[in-house]
């Protein structure tokens, strides 16, 4: 189109200027002297300017300069009322602004894929048999057995060793790194292609310690090696191993999951050589320690990959007489919250982001509101300007465009300050302190979806607040306006205007009995009992064998560890455990029970547990009911021991005494344990959960790599992290310690009480921000409607009112609106019980006491808001009031 | 130049003109000082163009895709614009021409009623 009407127009002045000379040309020949013939040439082809001008109007797009013409006068409108604008680009701002934050944390835990070749046809698989859970670990076998016999089905399957914590050593600074081990074909099934070097070859990792081979993630790159690309070829040590480093995964890849970085790839068969696995992990059957991926063939769609593995599975359970008939095996799409199986509820994550998308809609709403009631006032006063360019010939449809062009122009720019808001917020959320040594990351960045979302919010925001002036002004009489040209608000008007103030403080109450509900949810876990004393608890973790120590070292240097920690000054008790409460990691087995029958229904019996030292109960205060603590004396080859939970006994033995009993677990085939105390409940996994089954067994009969110190202290535990580092230091320089913190510090985890902070932190910002725009709303209608009422109040008084009862009138006015406001908030939020009390642990989603104080709150503060307009009407001087009329 | 009175002469609606030129370019291929001419002459003077007029109107009509223009030389072999009605332009003149019949015909029958019923 554009080259076109350039080179249309290109000659369009040499055909004029031809077209004159051959007028001139035939006037000569009829007689004329040259002058004259050349003058009526001229004459006769007319005004050469406006020809151009004309034959250029044809070739240009007219509603481009038409939108062009609006934005300018658009914005030389805005200027004019520069606090108009500033109010209403603040309050799009932040009404966008938090939209857009919310956005950017539901982009990167449900909507950004992960930055793979196809995201779409990756899936991992997961089994489960009737009444049991659900589970991602298969064994080597079984995963050669599934991919063997699904060739047509998945063109790659690959297995991973998930999350496991090596130390990494360069010249001899040995540093935790969460690592996996995968199989050969892992990186070119997902299609990842290295930043640097090479990645593990589809051939590597057969042979049982054959590849001392490391692939690092990008960003362990750049922080644990400053990015420095000689260490590709250079040789590091893992775990006290030797292991060259041959390339560096691509930037944005982290794993299976977005939320948290692996560090560190190697071969699967290097396992066994540098982390305890078991020499036969690769072939034992019941060695489940793999989550599987693979990539469904493009012609294969969901539904026909679940009946094949359907027929896998039944063949698998074909060798496990147990399991045949109830395993299943499904294929599970991998998004980008990674291997997320949660039976019990499987579309959390989404329903929560929706929920919270759906409060920061109801923030921008309420902020629309706002802008609709001030726009609806300007169009008032603009009616007469609106009257005035209709009569002068503007078409209706082109009032409205003109006016939509402002209230969009408006929406947009208050779209950016929203993104830059959005910005600060989601920056201000991802630098949440999560208290854990995991690579964690919480990437709200503003990719193009953020982008798209804000500029999509805004548009419609422009959109939906300025339809309704922009009909109004434009549907405007222009005889009566030009006409009366007075005043031209109308009682109809005004019940526009407060029927919005009424929906704006329903909005904004249901926002704060959301909050309300958040943060009394929040306090019920943090009061909760726990059943052990967080508090005057220091936690240091460590594992000696990233710093090359074996099994023998490890206990010794344990062992030295706890008895000089006992006899530092200040520290009360201490003692050794695997893992701590609401921690990452913990210890769950199937357990056999002596003289338990498990009903048919049931599946078999099932604990977590956790392996400590003895002192654990003492540092931890964690009440001991019957029996014995774990002494000294159980030792490695002593008898098998362990403690019990109230919850165990009572479930397994059915308020007999368990004392002497004995039960052997999944983990420990071979040999059972004989119960020998039984301690009160605590909670170890989550708020939620009905205290489940839970056992102790010692540490020294239960070894396990990786553990917490916990030191109770005489003082404030922050104090004495210097003493306890420094001692474990002076037993070894080199021993890498990390989650360093005490123990309520390491309460404010995911799994404790961080999502409760999380979601009560921005359940109250939308919650006060929907009380600051309501509040305003109110503010803004209250006085509006008392300065168009001044004459009204000048006569009255004149007439002799009281001031009181001027202040009660505009009150009354006040009243109705917050009234209804209120009761409509009421009934909003409590629609909404159903969907909150699947978040909600310890109070009702109908709360009284959270509705009672919402509405409080909302009403004192709405009231104060209406008190000043209402004081200023008191003090209206009659005088001043008639003669402005 | 022309022997006619001014009020005599008609001004031109717009869509007449566009028709004009169509109905002049059916004769064969032009250039725009020509075809001014033929118009004037045509009407016997009687359609009065200001010639520049007809310039937003020819690129009115090629942007419309009803006429074409091309290089040529015209006849004392000077290089001029022809402008060439295309078959869409073809098209489009038997319709505007069957409408403005129906249209001339209605303004007569409206104007000169007792004639039209006498015939």
């Amino acid at each position: 189109m554009m080259w076109r009407r350039k080179r249309m127009l290109e000659e369009l002045d040499k055909d004029i200027r031809e077209h004159i000379a051959r007028e001139t040309q035939d006037n000569i020949e009829r007689g004329m002297s040259p002058e004259k013939a050349h003058y009526a040439a001229m004459r006769k082809f007319g005004n050469v300017t406006r020809v151009k001008e004309e034959t250029r109007e044809v070739w240009s797009v007219v509603w481009v300069e038409q939108i062009l013409a609006d934005i300018r006068l658009g914005l030389r409108m805005l200027l004019k009322s520069p606090g108009f604008a500033f109010v209403s680009i603040l309050t799009l701002a932040l009404g966008i602004g938090a939209n857009t934050a919310v956005f950017s944390l539901v982009d990167c835990l449900v909507l950004r894929p992960l930055p793979i070749e196809h995201p779409e046809r990756v899936v991992f698989l997961a089994s489960s048999w009737k009444g049991g859970q659900a589970s991602t670990a298969f064994s080597y076998a079984d995963f050669r057995e599934i991919g063997e016999q699904t060739p047509t089905i998945f063109s790659e399957m690959t297995a991973i060793r998930l999350y496991q914590a090596d130390g990494v050593s360069r010249d001899r600074n040995s540093q935790p790194m969460l690592g996996s081990y995968v199989a050969g074909n892992f990186f070119d099934a997902l299609g990842i292609k290295p930043a640097l070097g090479r990645l593990i070859l589809p051939s590597e990792g057969a042979i049982t310690g054959a590849d001392p081979v490391l692939v690092v993630s990008y960003s362990y790159w750049k922080s644990r090696f400053s990015g420095d690309p000689n260490i590709v070829g250079e040789k590091v040590t893992v775990n006290g191993l030797p292991v060259t480093v041959i390339g560096i995964a691509p930037e944005g890849f982290r794993g299976l999951s977005s939320l948290v970085d692996m560090q560190g790839y190697m071969p699967l068969a290097m396992a066994p050589t540098l982390k305890d696995a078991p020499a036969d992990f690769l072939t034992a059957r019941d060695a489940a320690y793999f989550v599987v991926i693979a990539r469904l063939r493009p012609d294969i769609d969901m539904q026909q990959a679940q009946s094949a593995l359907q027929v896998v599975a039944e063949r698998l359970a074909q060798k496990r007489p147990k399991l045949a008939g109830i395993l299943t095996i499904r294929a599970v799409h991998l998004g980008p919250a990674g291997l997320t199986i949660n039976p019990g509820h499987p579309e959390m994550l989404p329903l929560i982001s929706t929920l919270f998308l759906g409060l920061a809609a109801s923030v921008l709403v309420l902020a629309c509101m706002n802008i609709a009631n001030l726009l609806l006032v300007r169009a008032d006063s603009r009616e007469r300007e609106m009257a005035t360019r209709s009569a002068l010939g503007a078409t209706r449809s082109r009032l409205i465009g003109h006016l939509l062009t402002e209230s969009i122009l408006l929406a947009l720019l208050g779209g950016v300050g929203g993104v830059l808001l959005g910005l600060g917020a989601s920056q201000a959320l991802s630098s949440i302190p999560l208290h854990t040594s995991l690579p964690v990351v919480l990437d709200f960045r503003f990719d193009w979806r953020v982008f798209a979302y804000a500029f999509g919010v805004a548009l419609l925001t422009g959109i939906l607040v300025g339809v309704t002036p922009a009909l109004r002004a434009a549907r405007g009489d222009v005889n009566r306006i030009l006409h009366e040209g007075g005043r031209t608000s109308t009682a109809r008007d005004h019940r526009l205007r407060s029927a919005l103030v009424v929906a704006q403080l329903g909005g904004s109450l249901m926002l704060l009995v959301v909050a309300g509900l958040f943060v009394r949810s929040l306090e019920h876990v943090q009061h909760s009992d726990l059943g052990f004393d967080p508090n005057g608890v220091l936690n240091v973790s460590l594992d000696p064998h990233e710093a090359g120590y074996d099994e023998q070292q490890a206990r010794e240097f344990f062992r030295n560890l706890l008895q000089s920690a006992r006899s530092l000054p200040g520290v009360q008790s201490a003692s050794l455990a695997a893992s701590v409460p609401m921690g990452y990691y913990d210890l769950g087995t199937a357990l056999r029970i002596e003289g338990y029958q498990v009903p048919a229904v049931e599946r078999e019996p099932y604990a977590a547990y956790n392996s400590v030292s003895p002192g654990y109960f003492e540092t931890m205060r964690i009440h001991l009911l019957r029996g014995r603590e774990f002494l000294d004396s159980d030792a490695e080859n002593s008898p098998p021991v362990a403690i019990v939970s109230q919850a165990m006994a009572d479930r397994y033995w059915h308020g007999m005494d368990p004392i002497g009993r004995n039960f052997s677990s999944d983990d420990e085939p071979n040999h059972s344990r004989q119960v020998v105390g039984v301690v009160k409940n605590i909670r170890a996994e989550s708020f939620e959960a009905e205290t489940s089954p839970f056992f102790y067994v010692p540490f020294a009969q239960s070894y396990q790599p990786v553990a917490t110190l916990q030191v109770r202290t005489a003082t404030a535990p922050e104090t004495m992290v210097r003493e306890v580092t420094g001692l474990i230091h002076s037993l070894e320089p080199v021993m890498p310690v990390f989650d360093v913190q005490p123990m309520t510090v390491a309460l404010e985890t995911v799994n404790g009480f961080l999502l409760f902070q999380f979601a009560a932190g921005l359940a109250a910002c939308l919650g006060i921000l929907g009380l600051v725009l309501a509040v305003v709303g109110v503010y803004g209608v209250i006085s509006y409607a008392a300065s168009q009422r001044t004459h009204e109040i000048g006569i009255r008084m004149a007439l002799g009112a009281e001031p009181m009862q001027v202040l009660r009138m505009i009150f009354g006015q006040g009243f109705i609106i917050i009234v209804a406001g209120v009761l409509i908030g009421l009934v909003a939020a409590a629609g909404m019980a159903r969907v909150l009390q699947n978040f909600l642990i310890g109070v009702r989603a109908l709360d009284p006491i959270t509705y009672s104080g919402a509405s409080f709150l909302l009403g004192l503060v709405a009231l104060a808001a209406c008190y000043i307009p209402a004081f200023r009407a008191m003090r209206v001087d009659p005088m001043t009031a008639l003669r402005h009329e | 130049m022309s022997t006619k009175e001014e009020c005599e002469r008609i001004e031109l609606l717009q869509g007449t003109l566009d028709l004009l030129i169509l109905r002049t370019l059916l004769l064969g291929p032009a250039h725009g000082h020509a075809i001014a001419k033929a118009i004037e002459f045509n009407s016997e003077d009687v359609l009065q163009v200001e010639q520049g007029s007809l310039y937003p109107a020819l690129h009115r009509l090629i942007q419309r895709r009803w006429i074409s223009v091309e290089e040529g030389t015209s006849e004392n072999n000077r290089r001029a614009k022809f402008y060439k009605l295309t078959p869409k332009g073809r098209r489009q003149l038997t319709l505007e021409t069957r409408k403005w019949d129906k249209l001339a015909g209605a303004i007569a029958r409206i104007l000169r009623p007792r004639e039209q019923e006498g015939e």
